[in-house]
């Protein structure tokens, strides 16, 4: 139990301490922070359970008044913002994430934690980030689809470094893959 | 690490955290149930002013952490022109500034411990459905003291490719900092094993 | 220090047949050991095993095979007399602080004890004012160098008022002055300690040392003996290029 808790604490600083690294411009200038990556990985090393409680654990220090979104942001403002959406949106990505990377263990690693990620990390996550920013923007899915087309790209390639890493951790240290220990599922 | 509090004292900060995030919540749900532009733009005049009360520092910051919703602004008011109803664009924008406006406005107002205070009180029914308290208390904790503990780890690992390499470092430095970052997990479980875990003796 | 400090100041370890293997790779084997202390040194070469028998005996990790008893306690699984029994100060206090402020880090251990949260603050104070750091209390942990780090350390678990103290190499990376200052600080404890190091001169003031060699134990006994032998042994390697054999 606190082996879970050190793991979950430790991978939401993670999450924060990707969000301070420094932004890159995909070529046509859409920023892409690397903070959703470690939401990827969250799911993909500690698994569905886990990796949900280190997510949201980060948004409650988040929503707490901490900066520990990209850019310094923070505080209960960016939940009712018309990002609020992905943010409720890593929550379920990380489970979906973890619960594949748990139990999909037919082919490679790096390949079901790629395909988790995209699954998890772009078609969950963007659902709920979509639906969030109609809402508050007062426009159809159709139109909120429109606005955030542009960051899939990003994401596509962080759900590749997501599976790539993912893999290089197992070589590395196949005990911090808790997604992949037998007691995975505590 | 810094909290988004500000340093400005305010009379808010004075003021009971539970009743400023239920005023919140109160005010947060008439804003989006309201349609009027009448409404919204006083609304909006209101938490606008309200950020004005405590002083200029107080407000030039307030203002400046609202800077980031602009470009949501200008694609909203933008794309009704072009579908000729500025009035719904408006209100849209307005009614989105107040309500992250307010939110912010309690996060300024309000100390870490208070709202801590908070947490603890809403957390005392889902406590008796199994949440354990003071496990979220720990992690909270943990999560605070060990953002810079890995930022600096991060930043390290920058610098040690930089020293090697003439590409920028990027991602590359996720895998090194998930290892590190698991590596510590494993010795702070040890560390709090060793002070008693998370059983505290006299409950169990 | 502790106004319930221990009568006895020493403590008595017992291993039997201890053997640990981390990922298939044997870390501790066959450890035979029974004997009272007041101060024990645990010397060897980096990757002998001290700081795996450091959280073998703190009951923090269990042994593949045989036992552990610390004053006849098996504190892996017995936990709550371990915190009674045993502290233990690691390495990298980056690794054991686990609150944002000194006084949440001292204040922790006693509410773990029992405490409530008000006693539990009140008895950090104390401890605090005992080291003469009261006015630390409300500091940030990201604000002290690694040597006021490593104090908060030794002051959050001094004022759990463990019977022993277990030291894993604390003053490794530390420059001369706040070694010495530390080592001060250390000396108000009054229980029995457990020192591993790699530097004999941290270890002039133990009475029983232990050298352990590639996870078997090569000498114990009286501290200066051992320190002697080991001193020759390790120059003796040094003279070697052992650096470029790969395990396994």
């Amino acid at each position: 139990m606190e082996r879970s808790l050190a793991h979950i604490a430790l991978f939401a600083a993670v999450i924060a301490v990707l969000g301070f690294l420094p932004k890159l411009s995909l070529g046509f200038g859409v920023p892409v922070t690397a903070q959703s990556l470690g939401v990827m990985l969250a799911g993909t090393v500690l698994g569905a359970r886990r990796g949900t409680l280190a997510v949201l654990l980060f948004l409650l220090i988040t929503a707490l008044g901490l900066p520990l979104l990209a850019g310094g942001r923070g505080g209960l403002g960016v939940f009712v913002g018309p990002t609020a959406g992905f943010l409720a949106g890593w929550v379920a990505a990380a489970f979906c994430i973890g619960f594949i990377v748990e139990r999909w263990r037919s082919q490679k690693l790096a390949l079901v934690a790629g395909v988790a990620s995209v699954i998890g990390g772009i078609v969950v996550m963007y659902a709920f980030g979509i639906i969030g920013m109609a809402l508050v923007l007062d426009k159809t899915l159709l139109e909120a689809t429109a606005l955030v087309v542009a960051f899939i790209p990003g994401d596509i390639a962080k759900a590749v470094i997501a599976g790539l890493v993912t893999a290089a951790l197992y070589r590395a240290r196949p005990s911090s893959l808790l997604s992949r220990q037998a007691n995975a599922v505590l | 690490m810094i909290s988004l509090t500000s340093p400005v004292k305010t009379r808010a900060h004075d003021l009971p955290a539970g009743l400023k995030l239920a005023l919140l919540v109160v005010a947060t749900g008439g804003l989006a149930r309201a349609d009027g532009l009448a409404f919204h733009t006083g609304a909006a005049l209101f938490s606008v002013s309200l950020y004005a009360l405590p002083g200029r520092v107080f407000f030039t910051a307030g203002l400046k952490r609202l800077s980031i919703l602009w470009p949501f602004a200008a694609v909203v008011l933008a794309w009704h022109l072009v579908t000729r109803d500025v009035e719904a664009g408006l209100v849209i924008t307005l009614r989105m500034l107040s309500a992250v406006g307010l939110a912010n406005l309690v996060t300024m107002t309000t100390r870490l411990s208070d709202i801590m205070a908070v947490v603890r009180w809403l957390g005392t029914p889902l406590a008796r459905l199994g949440l354990n308290m003071a496990a979220l208390e720990i992690g909270i904790g943990l999560v605070i003291r060990m953002v810079p503990v890995l930022g600096e780890k991060a930043r390290h690992l920058t610098e040690s490719w930089r020293a090697r390499s003439p590409r920028r470092a990027r991602w590359r430095v996720v895998l090194p900092l998930a290892v590190l970052a698991l590596e510590d997990a494993d010795r702070v479980s040890e560390a709090l094993r060793a002070r008693g875990g998370l059983t505290r003796p006299d409950k169990d | 220090m502790t106004p319930d400090r221990p009568k006895e100041a020493s403590a008595r370890i017992a291993l039997d047949g201890l053997c640990l293997t981390l990922e298939a790779r044997p870390v501790l084997r066959d450890l035979d050991l029974d004997l009272r202390f007041r101060r024990l040194g645990v010397v060897g070469r980096n990757g002998s095993g001290k700081s795996t028998l450091a959280r073998v005996i703190a009951g923090l990790v269990a042994p593949t095979t045989g036992t552990v008893r610390l004053n006849g306690h098996d504190l892996y699984n017995d936990r709550r007399a371990a915190l009674g029994e045993v502290g233990i100060l690691f390495q990298n206090p980056d690794h054991q602080i686990i609150f944002p402020t000194v006084l949440e880090e001292v204040a922790f251990g006693l509410g773990q004890l029992g405490s409530s949260k008000r006693k539990a603050e009140a008895g950090a104070r104390e401890t605090l004012a005992r080291f003469d750091k009261a006015g630390w209390a409300e500091a940030p942990i990201s604000a002290l160098s690694q040597g006021q780090k490593h104090l908060v350390c030794l002051m959050a678990v001094a004022a759990m008022a463990p019977r022993t103290l277990i030291l894993d190499e604390p003053f490794a990376g530390l420059d001369i002055p706040t070694r010495a200052q530390l080592r001060r600080y250390l000396a108000l404890f009054p229980g029995a300690v457990i020192h591993i190091s790699h530097a004999p001169e941290d270890l002039d003031d133990c009475d029983t040392m232990l050298w352990l060699d590639k996870g078997r134990i090569a000498m114990v006994g009286a501290g200066a003996e051992v320190n002697d032998a080991y001193l020759d042994e390790m120059a003796r390697q040094g003279a070697r290029d052992d650096i470029s054999d790969l395990p396994g």
